[in-house]
């Protein structure tokens, strides 16, 4: 079979040429572990800082949160050269797990005056960030290197 | 990928155009020097294809200064991510997958 000059061993070359190059890319995307570990430890440590009920702790958790993200993002993009978006099928399960978590601690810290309860809330989400982020970054390697162009 | 018809692009029909737009279609964005390492073609050559992916629609350039240093990233537009889902789907038509 031929189409506009192509004939079926060109384009099987091509086809197979275009999944070698996501098998390359697989090599690439996925991010140092010291990327997971200190994403988990900026949300511990800006959830946490809850724990103190004061903005003169929390108002520069956040700020440092927040430059920590764009540092992680900015060297996330210098070592591997791309930028992946995290689809719904990453983003919700994650905003289902922070709502299971904070809500009650807000409840707890904010109602019943139990503001420790962010440190351990911190925890898990800090430690859930990294855990997941092992596996999203491992499960979008394995797509390029096996899944449908 | 959703379900497209099939249909050849003369514009991204060219190996390193479909290179290109194979390897933009797997990322939100790409480095310039990325994608130039990963298709192996000097600097000007790979500006000529962008730039003829660019003037199809196909391609945006995104530019920002970092550290001091200019970086060129590069991302495939809506129209380009479904031109090449077509010339895939050609391309699979005629191996008859």
């Amino acid at each position: 079979m031929e189409s506009n000059g192509i004939d079926r061993d060109d384009a099987a070359a091509q086809l197979a040429a275009l999944q070698a190059d996501r098998v390359a890319l697989a090599e690439r995307v996925v991010q140092p572990w010291w990327y997971d570990v200190a994403l988990g430890l900026l949300l511990f440590g800006f959830v946490a800082s809850y724990a103190f009920d004061s903005l003169w702790v929390t108002f520069p958790a956040m700020v440092v949160f927040f430059a920590g993200l764009g540092a992680l993002v900015a060297a996330y993009k210098r070592i591997t050269g791309v930028w992946v978006t995290a689809g719904a099928r990453v983003l919700v399960p994650w905003a289902a797990l922070v709502l299971l978590v904070l809500v009650p601690a807000f409840v707890l810290a904010e109602g019943h005056g139990h503001h420790w309860v962010m440190v351990p809330a911190g925890a898990v989400l800090g430690l859930a960030v990294m855990v997941m982020g092992r596996v999203w970054g491992r499960a979008y390697a394995d797509h390029l290197r096996g899944g449908a162009l | 990928m959703t379900a497209v018809a099939p249909h050849f692009d003369a514009v991204i029909h060219p190996p390193p155009r479909l290179q290109i737009c194979g390897l933009l279609a797997a990322v939100e964005t790409m480095e310039f020097a990325a994608v130039r390492d990963a298709v192996g073609v000097s600097d000007s050559v790979l500006s000529k294809h962008v730039k003829q992916l660019e003037e199809a629609g196909y391609v945006q350039l995104r530019k920002a200064t970092i550290a001091s240093r200019q970086r060129t990233s590069l991302a495939l537009t809506k129209a380009g991510r479904t031109a090449f889902d077509a010339h895939v789907a050609e391309l699979r038509r005629i191996v008859g997958a």
